[in-house]
């Protein structure tokens, strides 16, 4: 599944990230990697963007640019 | 030489949110200089800094960036400072980074980027709490040892460190420490020697291998922009050597993040763990459950997005008042001194001293306007009101940012456009300033007063006039919309987009004395760039509006309202007639009315009013217009002194309604016909809703991009104006 469809609650890890999407570059040198942990932390009101948590730091990102990285579900 | 020239220069650089600012704000003190790299609209900050020996060092505080591949301007400008491609061609002696201790990982990574370009390094390792400062000391010796640079610890907020920050520094510009650099894996180092054998031996570029790195991991690197090779030659190049590294399996792309973490992740063992335990992210956390909540969060935004707008609106008031008044009183005393020598007595009066009041009244607003927009982003809370407005401006290549400046523009668009500096994203930040004058500022709600408590409310009613007034406050918005997407699709077509990538920072008390230094910094800016302009403006509308002024002419209107006076009293006898108090006003408003009728600006108004025809302005209204063109609140003034009822009407005055309702066309086809009827009304209104009426703001707009801009958005508004204006009052006329 991608980072724009996960819910709040859950722990992802990353699979893969699209690097040529600018927002995604910046978020790899942001510390976003394969194996990262990652999960939902807020939606805003119209339900984009979204704020994720990694690495302790909490990040906004629109939908559209979060469709890039893809996710798995941690049970 | 000047002595700034000859001084050790450093940089500061280092992640948003890591007190960089802060930092060189106590390093600097109140010595600093605030301007913009050539060419960019990126904020250039520079100061003196005192060492320990009592030598001084040039500091330069780099924007706030993640990462030195340069793809925003940001970006670019840092990669281009260190490497001494920007500020006159010198690279820095040292770099200064400012480490966050709560996220040492991703700091270290923009130092560990900035030392592949070669300059020597101090790391300052800086925390907001004194809590922290135990653990701090352990860490920072053992990253010294690691990394091979000096670390120091501070605290910006108290100062704490910064003795032996200098220390450091000072003995650092000596022993030129650089920090250890990750051992590349083969093809990264042959795709490195590459492009140094192909661009710098062949083609004799001027590189540092961290540049030549940034050719290679960056997709679109600004170094790109700065090579002698054309790019019919090195575009084929770089690539050739990217897609040797994919084949060798590296994707470029990612290949710097992944291999860059994997060197540093083992060097930050042991002290990441501690790390971890000092977070103070539950905290925030907390607080962001109700500010970023769905409803609540909404409430509590609109809640202070309210006090913010009545501070700039409202209480912003009475300081203007204040400056107005005094402006006024020091006016008379001048008009009383100067009575004798009338042009003198109304350059210093209308001129100077109406031109200094036309921008000193501007600063109460943007001083409470920017007291709370340090507030909302020394707390943290900026980046969440962006969060959640986000989505409503995002189709018009806007972003949640652009809601606070937006939103001052209702007051008045000079502050608002100073707000923008808080939009780091270059093209969101663009098309805010080319939209903000069209939100209906309060300088435009006098003119809706007068209009709507002239047409409107006497044939319709209080309640279709208030509802005018509101329509009258989105007309602007309205229009600004489509324009914003236009504009996102013309002038920002191939421009970089910026990722909107925003961190929620941790929510920190903000601290009083770095919030009045931001408001004296923006207001003493104001004055200073804008305020000359505002100035000169003034006193070439007064010119246009006083001269030519020929003194037979006073003497042959005196002439004709005494004969005229004579004619209607039973006396008959001319020459013994005296003027009472009221005539001899009555006389001198009709001598100014005449003098503006032939000034400059007079003629001018008749000359282009075929323009405004179509709108059905006759040329009383199009001087009005044009004279209002420094500041639109004028047209009143304006519009008193040609129907002869002396300049200091105001919207409220009956006189002026009066006169207004039984003004008639002059000549003309129309002669006979009353000027104002609803159509005309509105037309007038919509023309002041749109149209870029405002020197000040021209001026504001010129000093955060440029002239060009300026000039673009006056041209561009004007005519969309002048377009709406004409529609109106057509299709009014025509159901009218």
């Amino acid at each position: 599944m991608r980072l724009n469809e996960i819910k709040k609650g859950g722990l992802f890890r990353v699979k893969n990230l699209n690097c040529c999407n600018d927002c995604v570059s910046r978020l790899m040198s942001m510390g976003l990697l394969p194996d990262q942990e990652i999960r939902l932390v807020h939606e805003a009101p119209l339900g984009d963007p979204i704020a994720v948590e990694f690495n302790g730091c909490h990040t906004s990102i629109r939908l559209e640019d979060a469709a890039h990285v893809e996710v798995e579900p941690i049970q | 030489m000047s002595a700034e020239s000859t001084n050790r220069r450093i940089a500061l650089i280092g992640n948003p949110n890591t007190g960089k600012t802060s930092l060189f704000n106590i390093l600097t003190g109140m010595r600093q200089r605030v301007g913009n790299y050539s060419g960019v609209t990126v904020e250039k900050k520079t100061g003196l800094w005192q060492m320990a020996n009592g030598q001084e060092v040039e500091l330069i505080d780099l924007p706030g960036t993640y990462s030195l591949s340069a793809s925003s301007l940001d970006e670019r400008v840092a990669v281009d400072v260190i490497t001494g491609h920007g500020m006159g061609g010198r690279a820095p002696d040292l770099v200064v980074v400012v480490v966050d201790v709560e996220n040492l990982r991703r700091n270290l990574f923009l130092a560990s980027q900035a030392s592949e370009l070669g300059v020597p390094m101090v790391i300052a390792l800086n925390c907001w709490d004194v809590a922290e400062r135990k653990g701090l000391q352990i860490d920072s010796k053992l990253l010294a040892q690691r990394f091979g640079v000096p670390v120091v610890p501070t605290i910006a907020k108290r100062k704490s460190g910064t003795m032996e920050l200098a220390k450091a520094v000072e003995k650092a510009l000596e022993t030129r420490p650089t920090m250890v650099r990750p051992l590349w894996p083969e093809p990264v180092q042959n795709a490195i020697r590459k492009l140094q054998q192909e661009l710098v031996t062949e083609r004799g570029e001027a590189l540092r291998e961290g540049e030549l790195q940034r050719l290679l991991f960056d997709r679109r690197s600004a170094v790109r922009e700065r090579l002698k090779t054309p790019a019919s030659e090195h575009v084929p190049i770089i690539e050739a050597v990217r897609e040797q590294l994919y084949k060798d399996g590296f994707q470029p792309d990612a290949a710097e993040s992944t291999l860059r973490f994997r060197f540093l992740n083992p060097l930050l063992n042991d002290v990441l763990e501690r790390q971890a335990a000092m977070k103070r992210r539950s905290k925030s956390e907390g607080i962001d459950q109700l500010l970023l909540h769905k409803f609540w969060g909404l409430l509590v935004f609109m809640g202070m997005m309210y006090v913010v707008f009545q501070s700039v609106y409202t209480w912003a008031g009475p300081v203007m008042g204040l400056i107005e008044s005094a402006v006024g009183w020091a006016q008379g005393i001048a008009s009383e001194a100067l009575v004798g020598t009338p042009m003198l007595q109304s350059l210093i009066a209308d001129g100077i001293i109406g031109g200094v009041g036309a921008f000193l009244v501007f600063l109460p607003q943007i001083l409470v306007l920017f007291f709370f927009i340090s507030l909302l982003e020394a707390s943290g809370y900026m980046a969440r009101a962006a969060f959640l407005m986000d989505k409503l401006f995002q189709w018009c290549g806007l972003n949640g940012k652009s809601f606070v400046p937006l939103l001052t523009s209702f007051a008045c668009a000079i502050p608002g456009i100073m707000a923008t500096r808080t939009i780091n994203d270059n093209k969101a930040r663009l098309i805010t300033i080319l939209v903000a004058p069209l939100m209906s500022c309060s300088a435009r709600l006098p003119v809706y007063l007068l209009l709507i408590g002239a047409f409107i409310e006497p044939r319709y009613g209080s309640n279709v006039a208030g509802a005018t007034l509101f329509a009258m406050h989105f007309v602007g918005a309205l229009v600004a919309a489509p324009f914003a997407w236009v504009l996102n699709k013309t002038v920002n077509k191939g421009r970089k987009p910026t990722p909107f990538v925003m961190e929620l920072p941790h929510y920190r008390v903000p601290q009083v004395k770095l919030i009045l230094f931001r408001m004296y910094e923006s207001g003493k800016e104001f004055v200073v760039r804008a305020g000359t302009v505002i100035f000169a403006m003034t006193i070439i509308i007064w010119a246009l509006l006083y001269f030519p002024r020929p003194p037979e002419l006073q003497d042959q209107l005196a002439t004709e309202y005494i004969a005229q006076i004579s004619q209607d009293s039973t006396s008959g006898i001319a020459e013994s007639i005296e003027l009472d108090a009221n005539q001899s006003s009555e006389l001198e408003r009709q001598v100014a009315a005449r003098y503006l009728e032939q000034s400059y600006m007079g003629r001018f108004g008749k000359f282009v009013q075929p323009i405004f025809e179509p709108a059905g302005y006759d040329w009383k209204i199009t001087v009005g217009v044009l004279a209002s063109f420094p500041a639109r609140e004028i047209i009143i003034s304006t519009l008193g002194i040609t129907y002869a009822l002396g300049g200091e009407v105001d919207e409220a005055s009956d006189d002026l309604r009066n006169t207004l309702n039984h003004a008639k066309w002059e000549t003309g086809p129309r002669a006979g016909e009353p000027v104002f009827k609803i159509p005309v009304a509105l037309s007038i209104m919509v023309f002041f809703a749109l149209c870029m009426q405002c020197g000040a703001t021209l001026a504001v707009i010129a000093k955060e991009l440029n002239w060009r801009w300026a000039a673009g958005s006056f041209i561009a508004l004007t005519s969309l104006a002048w377009l709406a204006a004409v529609l109106v009052y057509q299709i009014g006329t025509l159901f009218g």
